[in-house]
């Protein structure tokens, strides 16, 4: 028989990053396998060199064309490597943290890392495919290892609490997820979404691909915490080892927005249905995001309930992309996306230090003094909440920024203002972390605080840089982005995105 | 002698009559030797035992004044034979208790789901030879009668079908609300599936090296030269190096998947009462053993098949043998003949010995601890048959590549590599001395304590 | 005889496994039910209640057992999934071409690689003892790694 036919060509140059990502992973598993006595140093080198080579294996393909590879399920666009490179990145910097606190909080769970990149991995998968198999394959890659992840901290039943809440509300959405792309599969007889686009663009909108869409939404949504699907956010966030918290917060939520975009485009024609409800959708997620977050005592929850109303901020940018295609671009949203990723997990990491000896609180009283232990961490702390306010020369403020702007130029001047009054809202709440890392009351017992290790103040200064270099240089980090065109990919005839947007249906 | 033709004509005009014949000379066999399975067991292990057993039932002393002289006054044994019907008959009669807080339905259900497997096992199964008659080129009347279905799956459906057995298990456990059957339930299950790994790995070993899932082709696969090299001798899997490491593993997990000593934890009767048949009476708890003979008898004949030459009754190349010397032809001629025509009785010979060697296994092995269950099944057998399924498809590809030589070559260096790597793992994987040091009793100042107070210290922990 | 061609058309080579199954079903079936039907019924409270080696059942029988049983049926799934996926690559390996069977191998030994590091994996970590807890390395639990101080070490004398 002639199986010759069979043999694929194998794309590496497009798999490369992935590929580097999974199998750093699976080095770090065996030397924590075989040698887990001493120290995990080893398997952080390892996961850190890994990154790094995956790193800039990426920045080497960023000036390179778009292209499809593997029968069309890797796509290589500038978008996905820069969505890459964030996720990448805040894999390594919560790795920067992670082991003196796994080593404060006594986890002896080395699994941590492998896990975690495994998870990057599914992320990046994500990003990088326009296929929906991929995109379901990347999202279970990403959320079962996460599941994993919040769990690991075993003695505390917050931890374990939140893990089976992520679990179970996560499989439900993937159940979801699934449903939709089935259904958008009978609609369209493809699961590439640039057959997809191509099927609905040439037909109306019929009540399969609408209920099917309406899943899938639901199923990235809850990745993404969008509002109706954002109550496990939280618990979760609450729940789960710090450092687990600030991965999740910054390469789940980057994931999803890649695929939600990528899914967005392919859906584009539909947008009479979509858009009003994603406008409501974002409306909601910003503001009960922020109104709730004021009135947790939390330090973690209320972060939780700040990435809701970032992932609103996150949306209106999307939003304006795609109701004015050609004017607007997904550059702010990148952009934000890169100051949230640097922000969030900074901010994570200094909350991380509150672990002392197995116990660890993260109430605004467990953080009172924080500033008279750690100055640096509490310094870099005001920075990133600041940048999470959007005070000028942060990037924060730069990015809320060209979202405003953006939302302006696209005709959604609404959900402008909404951003606008939403982050004044905010300043109340982080303002309320400040006061308690720095206000310490006469006479009140000052909370044990776990000895800052150099590396998460490098974390801290890594972290830093970015918030600031991001907003000092926010111009040519915007003309750089280049991420215009989240367009067809090469070889697949299909309608210009640009053109399919002609319609402008919110307010 | 034109069975051949009819059956011929009849899978043409009612293909569904000569599939009800097949089924039927399937299952009847089963259902006729399953008691005389039973009968076997008892006698053979009494025998073992150094006891009598059952040789009374069946024994007929006629009356002095019988009609027939010859038999007038005489007794005439059959061994016993007669005891498992007289079993079945007294099984069937009793009363079927029925305990209160069961769940009816998959109480029910259970032996139902033990015994439809055991049955429906042999469907792809191949007892007697498919090929050509004997120095001919026509397909002998056998070919038309077995297996009841030669469908491309073939051995994926033996693998598919045993382990529907674990249902019936566990769900029995689970129905009758007892704590032992409960247990027992939950080990079979587990004690299943362990094993079911390992077993799936070493067909999987031969599929590989036959390229067919058919189990008719792996007979006749088994039929060619001994390594491609001694022309006289078949080819019988299990004297290939990858085939009887592929036999040993599958014969172990065979044992431990039809719940056989040493492997039968599930109804431990020393911990657990009976396991999962502890609530069931009259013929519903022998529906288990039923199920358990028969899927011994088929999965015996499954071994034979694929690791024994299945229908043949001695590895010898006849027809190959009176082409070479036509001298005596004549004999290996009839020899062939002979193997040909009474493949089921070799066939059956098999499977018989298959239960013969479990039965002996009973008598001879004392039953395993639940952790050593599973260390066997995970730790020894998954590994050497994933370690062997690396070795074939080495071979496979050494073979294309460089010629039988290269195919050996490949063959020993892997099997190298792969016990090195195994004993590596082995020895990384080896629990280490206790994390804790060893309690030293010292003195204030620091001198040891004395030898007294440290001994019973020692002892103490 | 139309029924008949029906079936045929639509099992095909299945059809005497149809069949098979339908006789199993029949043959069980009968078994199960034949005693039921056949033998005697007296009940008394007694005998209806639980075995429990002759004295009075305690406390309920669906109770907690321990996890170690699913976290076999959760590796079970995991491995035997692998191994299903070697199956439709095991059919088409030894007839194929030579570059066929060379690349397909190098993938398939990957992914058996993989494999065999879930496995001891799985065995490093105590997941298949039966009688201990998991291991865990105690001296990671340590804030920073220091010597557990003995007492009276031999070195003394």
């Amino acid at each position: 028989m002639n199986v010759n036919a069979l043999i694929p060509t194998v794309d590496w140059r497009a798999l490369a990053p992935f590929t580097i990502v999974v199998c750093t992973g699976i080095v770090a598993l065996i030397i924590e396998m075989l040698r887990p006595r001493r120290n995990n140093n080893l398997v952080v080198g390892v996961s850190l060199f890994g990154l790094l080579v995956a790193g800039w294996s990426l920045f080497g393909m960023l000036g390179g064309p778009s292209d499809e590879s593997f029968a069309g399920m890797i796509l290589n666009d500038r978008f996905g490597q820069i969505l890459q490179l964030v996720m990448v990145g805040s894999c390594a910097v919560c790795f920067l943290f992670s082991e003196p606190y796994l080593r404060e909080k006594r986890i002896p769970f080395a699994e941590f890392y492998p896990l975690a990149l495994w998870s990057t991995a599914g992320g990046m998968l994500m990003v990088s495919s326009k296929h929906l198999l991929m995109v379901f394959l990347g999202l279970e890659l990403l959320s079962i290892s996460l599941y994993c992840l919040a769990g690991m901290s075993r003695y505390e039943s917050k931890s374990e609490e939140s893990a089976l809440k992520y679990f179970l509300l996560g499989s439900f959405a993937s159940a979801f997820l699934l449903m939709g792309i089935a259904f958008i599969y009978g609609e369209t007889a493809s699961l590439h979404l640039g057959r997809i686009s191509e099927v609905l663009g040439a037909a109306s909108a019929s009540p399969l691909s609408t209920i099917g869409a309406a899943m899938v939404l639901v199923g990235l949504g809850f990745k993404l915490a969008l509002v109706p699907f954002h109550q496990w956010t939280p618990d979760v966030y609450q729940g789960a080892p710090t450092n687990v918290t600030a991965f999740m917060a910054a390469v789940s939520k980057v994931a999803a927005l890649g695929a939600l975009v990528r899914f967005l485009w392919a859906i584009g024609t539909l947008d009479t249905v979509w858009f009003p409800l994603m406008w409501w959708v974002a409306v909601a997620t910003m503001t009960v995001g922020n109104l709730a977050a004021l009135v947790q005592n939390d330090v973690k929850r209320t972060l939780g309930y700040s990435s809701i109303a970032h992932a609103g901020y996150l949306l209106v940018g999307v939003l304006a992309a795609f109701s004015a295609p050609g004017r607007v671009s997904l550059d702010a949203t990148a952009f934000y996306l890169i100051s949230y990723a640097a922000m969030t997990i900074g901010a994570f990491a200094v909350i991380s230090l509150t672990a002392s000896g197995q116990h660890e609180g993260t109430r605004f009283y467990d953080v009172r003094g924080l500033w008279k232990r750690a100055p640096w961490a509490a310094g870099c702390l005001v920075v990133f909440l600041c940048s999470l306010i959007g005070i000028p020369i942060t990037s924060g403020f730069f990015g809320k920024l060209l979202i405003f702007q953006a939302a302006f130029d696209a005709g959604l001047p609404a959900l402008a203002v909404l951003l606008a009054v939403n982050s004044a809202i905010s300043t109340y709440y982080y303002l309320g972390i400040i006061q308690a890392a720095f206000v310490t009351e006469e006479g009140a017992v000052a909370p044990r605080f776990g000895k800052p290790s150099a590396s998460l103040n490098l974390a801290c200064a890594v972290c830093l840089a970015g918030v600031l270099g991001a907003g000092l240089f926010a111009g040519p980090l915007i003309r750089g982005m280049g991420t215009a065109e989240v367009g067809p990919p090469v070889g697949v005839p299909v309608q210009d995105p640009l053109t399919i947007h002609t319609k402008n249906t919110s307010d | 002698m034109d069975v051949g033709h009819w059956l011929e004509g009849l899978g043409q005009s009612n293909p569904v009559a000569l599939a009800a014949i097949r089924v039927v000379l399937l299952v009847l066999p089963i259902l006729v030797l399953v008691p005389g399975l039973i009968w076997l067991e008892r006698r053979l292990l009494s025998w073992m035992q150094d006891r009598i057993g059952p040789n009374r039932t069946g024994t007929v002393t006629f009356p002095s004044n019988f009609p027939l002289k010859f038999l007038a006054g005489k007794k005439v044994r059959t061994f016993g034979l007669l005891q498992p019907i007289a079993d079945g008959v007294k099984l069937f009669l009793k009363e079927d208790v029925t305990p209160s807080a069961i769940d009816k339905l998959v109480y029910f259900l259970a032996p139902f789901l033990a015994l439809f497997p055991a049955f429906a096992l042999g469907a792809t199964l191949p007892w007697a030879s498919t090929g050509f008659m004997p120095f001919t080129s026509i397909p002998g009347p056998y070919s038309l009668l077995t297996p009841v279905a030669n469908v491309e799956i073939g051995i994926l459906y033996v693998l598919a079908i045993s382990s529907l057995g674990a249902y019936g298990l566990v769900l029995a456990g689970y129905a009758s609300n007892n704590k032992y059957s409960l247990m027992g339930g939950i080990r079979a299950s587990a004690q299943l599936i362990s094993y079911e790994l390992g077993m799936g790995v070493s067909l999987a070993c031969v599929a590989l090296a036959t390229g067919s899932l058919k189990m008719p082709d792996m007979v006749m696969q088994q039929e060619a030269a001994l390594w491609g090299v001694a022309e006289h001798i078949q080819n019988w899997f299990v004297f290939t190096p990858w085939g009887l490491v592929s036999a040993i593993v599958f014969l172990i997990c065979l044992v431990a998947e039809t719940n056989r000593a040493p492997f039968d934890l599930p109804e431990a009767e020393n911990e657990l009462i009976a396991g999962y048949h502890t609530e069931y009476s009259s013929m519903k708890f022998a529906v288990f053993f039923m199920g358990e003979y028969a899927a011994m008898f088929l999965l015996s004949g499954v071994f034979a098949a694929v690791f024994l030459g299945g229908y043949n009754l001695v590895p010898v190349r006849w027809e190959h043998l009176a082409d070479t010397y036509p001298a005596m032809a004549g004999f290996y001629g009839a020899m062939a003949k002979l193997n040909y025509w009474l493949g089921p009785l070799w066939f059956l010979g098999k499977c018989a010995g298959g239960v013969a060697f479990f039965i002996w296994l009973r008598a001879t092995l004392p039953r395993l601890r639940y952790d050593q269950l599973m260390s066997l099944g995970w730790k020894t057998l998954l590994p050497l048959a994933v370690a062997n399924f690396i070795v074939v498809a080495l071979y496979i590809v050494f073979t294309s590549l460089y010629g039988p030589a290269g195919g050996w070559g490949a063959w020993g260096g892997a099997t190298l590599v792969l016990v090195l790597l195994y004993l590596n793992i082995a020895a990384a994987t080896r629990k280490g001395p206790l994390a804790s040091p060893p309690r030293r009793i010292a003195l204030v100042d620091g001198t040891e304590a004395p030898a007294s107070l440290r001994e019973r210290e020692q002892v103490k922990t | 005889m139309l029924g008949r061609g029906i079936f045929q058309a639509v099992f095909g080579e299945f059809l005497p496994i149809l069949l098979l199954m339908l006789v199993a079903a029949v043959v069980a079936g009968a078994m199960v039910t034949l005693s039921w039907v056949l033998g005697p019924k007296k009940d008394t409270p007694y005998k209806s209640s639980t075995y429990e080696c002759g004295v009075t059942p305690v406390g309920n029988a669906i109770e907690r057992f321990p996890i170690k049983f699913y976290l076999v049926a959760i590796l079970f799934v995991l491995f035997d999934i692998e191994v299903v996926f070697l199956w439709s690559w095991i059919t088409v390996f030894k007839g194929a071409t030579i570059q066929y069977q060379v690349f397909s191998g190098v993938a398939v030994g990957i992914y058996l690689v993989l494999w065999i590091i879930g496995d001891a994996y799985v065995i490093k970590v105590g997941a298949l003892e039966w009688d201990e807890e998991p291991q865990v390395a105690p001296e990671k639990l340590l804030p920073t790694p220091v010597e557990a101080p003995t007492i009276a070490a031999g070195s003394h004398s």
